[in-house]
């Protein structure tokens, strides 16, 4: 009787396992209709054209066997409680190796911690929001399999601030929208100015509401207070409104602020009114290396556009699967506990879009929310909006970007 | 605070509140007729205005796209007569508060999959670089938003006193059923009074939407503050609702300014409370004597 029923259990197991080792199934979680779906889509398609080519070139290879990827997609809408439902549901399968997306910091809330409870692998992309990994080191989590391949609002705020006092812009106003991600915003800049020596002084603090179309009363202030230049937190909309109300007025000062600022409805929107204003990239729609310019003209090719609408989104979800890609390679398993643990310590180098990843992760400390981000300020660089699309603000960059590829290409032919 | 600042920012709100004047005047016309108001009247704005964009989309020039639009919201407010509004007055409930709200969100969610969710600048002839008047920056698209706002009203005012049909609305407005006994057919004017205020939704949509953008939600902060405003001036005050616009715009304004972005909202709502507080029917509504 005992040992039928081991013999059973070990059956079992086995053919569990030889099922879960035919394909290596993903899901790519992301808002691909509504409001936020430009960057929702545009990860969605890099993520897959990553995919298409390794799938392409055979697939990874694991033991003897080539092993493909198999892509479950799911539409999170942008609302947390389909968040929380996809989360659900994805926890709920057993052969599930891992899960890469989100683009809002709320729904990552919302969905996370099913995934967590089940210990499996998810990479958040492009959600940049800081709750999104604090809420597990304040927790106190010990063993984490939630990691995040974007730049989070820390480093944006860091480099907003460091680029107006680059610029020489001393006096700064603060604007920022009433929701959470604008205050958290306004918080983390404040922050960041004392961290760089408070050589900033700010001058004025606004904050606007959601569907707020006339800004005249807080860029009047601002303008009244002396102010350089304009740091900002808020989304495409109302963004364009700010723009739009400066050349109302006759302010003219650069703008600064968060990546939301590349957002496709703020460049629309904003038109002309919109040249000359900055945030943190870090990916920009310019062939300047052989590898970005394979990925622009194959991403252009594969989705029949001559402008990717978040390119930032797209090379991230591109480069996200790579390095997934390398991890279960280096733990030879599906099993997503393994490709966690081989995400923590990967040993070779992968070549990205972005840049090329030397161990973007590592083992979890809830000392350290750092240790499961893998882009530090080196990644990240200044973009600029110039007649609808976004260039490099500073040439320097773009210089350092090309000599970096360049550095790591005779790498490797030796 | 120097006088300019004070200027800009009065000229700024005033030109704000206009548009919430206006929408507040599409509240109006239909609680003239029959005591009702279409909940989902930020809607109808919202929907003539994506529809002005498909038409011109389909390359058709502004000017032959601003009549179209005007019919498709007087279509669009019939729609909301016959389906929402009609045979509940008939039965004398007051299913039409329900029933309103619920083609607002028909429509809602109709343009969210026909047109997506996203914020869509809105073409216009009309030039939106800055120009000084007497030291204030204004935009001839802010100016075209108060000369359109004046032109209709005041066309809707005239049809209403100079004209037969107008005279009949004004009946069914002051008795509905002494108007009835005159031989004025009710719901003919009822219905002529929703193709009117859905005219009026589609115009101000079409005059705000090159400054709001196009979206699902562009009207959603516009039909509240409209909705003070007609409450505070009293649903049947005609041209009270331009001077309460123009007075909430101004304080919001300067509200923002002096007591910081905060606080907008917060005289509008204060006014609200004052206005249904010490005076229920409105500043310029007529008090109402109701025989029991």
């Amino acid at each position: 009787m005992k040992k039928a029923l081991i013999a059973t259990l070990l059956l079992s197991l086995a053919a569990t396992q030889a099922f879960a080792a035919d394909v290596i199934k993903i899901a790519i979680t992301g808002p691909f209709t509504g409001g936020s779906a430009p960057m929702g889509a545009s990860m969605r398609d890099g993520a897959k054209l990553a995919i298409a080519e390794i799938n392409g070139a055979g697939g990874v290879k694991v033991g003897a066997r080539m092993l493909k990827f198999e892509v479950l997609e799911r539409d999170d809408e942008a609302k947390n409680e389909r968040g929380a439902l996809i989360g659900q549901e994805l926890a709920s399968m057993n052969d599930l190796s891992g899960v890469i997306g989100s683009v809002n910091t709320g729904v990552v809330l919302a969905g996370d911690k099913h995934l967590q409870e089940k210990g499996i692998t998810k990479i958040i992309t492009p959600a940049a929001g800081s709750a999104s990994m604090t809420q597990w080191s304040k927790a106190g989590v010990k063993d984490l399999s939630i990691f995040r391949f974007a730049a989070h609002d820390g480093i944006q705020a860091a480099m907003v601030v460091e680029e107006a006092v680059n610029r020489k812009l001393f006096k700064v106003a603060l604007l920022h929208d009433s929701t959470n991600y604008g205050a958290s915003g306004r918080d983390d800049l404040l922050n960041q100015i004392k961290k760089q020596g408070n050589k900033l002084q700010v001058v004025a603090t606004e904050k606007f509401n959601i569907g707020d179309k006339d800004m005249t009363a807080q860029l009047l202030r601002a303008k009244n207070s002396g102010a350089q230049a304009i740091l900002i937190w808020g989304i495409g909309p109302e963004l364009a409104a700010i723009a739009n109300g400066m050349a109302k007025i006759g302010f003219k000062a650069p703008m600064i602020g968060g990546w939301t600022l590349s957002m496709s409805n703020f460049i629309d929107n904003a038109g002309k009114n919109g040249n000359g204003t900055m945030m943190p990239q870090t990916f920009i729609e310019e062939p300047i290396t052989p590898k970005a310019k394979a990925f622009i003209q194959g991403y252009h090719k594969a989705y029949k556009v001559s402008r990717i609408p978040s390119p930032v989104s797209a090379a991230q979800g591109y480069d996200a699967v790579y390095i997934f890609a390398a991890a279960v390679k280096q733990a030879q398993s599906t099993d997503t506990h393994k490709i966690k643990a081989a995400l923590e310590n990967l040993k070779d180098p992968v070549q990205g879009v972005i840049a090329t990843w030397q161990k973007p992760f590592s083992a979890w400390d809830p000392a350290n929310e750092d240790s499961h981000e893998a882009f530090r300020r080196d990644q990240v660089v200044m973009g600029m909006v110039k007649d609808g699309h976004v260039v490099f603000a500073n040439n320097a960059d773009r210089q350092r970007l090309i000599k970096s590829a360049t550095a790591v290409k005779g790498k490797n032919v030796k | 605070m120097s006088q300019s600042v004070v200027a800009q920012m009065v000229v700024s709100g005033a030109l704000m509140g206009l548009v919430y004047a206006l929408i507040a005047y599409g509240f109006q016309l239909t609680y003239a007729t029959s005591k009702s108001i279409n909940f989902g009247q930020g809607e109808l704005v919202m929907v003539s205005a994506f529809i002005c964009l498909s038409l011109t989309d389909l390359g058709l020039p502004y000017w032959v796209m601003v009549p179209l639009g005007l019919i498709c919201g007087a279509l669009l407010g019939l729609f909301v007569e016959r389906a929402g509004v009609r045979l509940a007055l008939e039965q004398k409930s007051e299913g039409w508060i329900l029933l309103t709200i619920i083609i607002g969100l028909l429509f809602f969610s109709a343009s969210e999959n026909i047109w997506g969710r996203d914020d869509r600048p809105f073409p216009t002839p009309i030039s939106s670089d800055p120009i000084q008047l007497f030291g204030i920056s204004v935009t001839p698209v802010e100016l075209s938003v108060a000369a359109g706002v004046f032109l209709i009203m005041g066309l809707i005012e005239l049809f209403k006193r100079k004209t037969l049909l107008g005279k009949a609305f004004e009946a069914v407005a002051a008795d509905r059923d002494a108007a009835q006994l005159m031989g004025i057919s009710a719901t003919g004017t009822v219905m002529l009074s929703y193709a009117l205020s859905g005219t009026v939704a589609a115009f101000a949509g079409i005059l705000v939407a090159p400054i709001t953008t196009v979206g699902p939600t562009m009207a959603s902060a516009l039909v509240l503050k409209a909705f003070s405003v007609a409450v505070v001036a009293g649903l049947d005050s005609g041209f009270g609702v331009v001077l309460v616009g123009l007075f909430l715009g101004a304080l919001e304004s300067l509200t923002s300014y002096y007591v910081g972005s905060g606080w907008r909202e917060a005289p509008g709502l204060l006014l609200l409370i004052l206005a249904l507080a010490v005076r229920p029917t409105g500043v310029f509504g007529k008090a109402v004597i109701r025989k029991v």
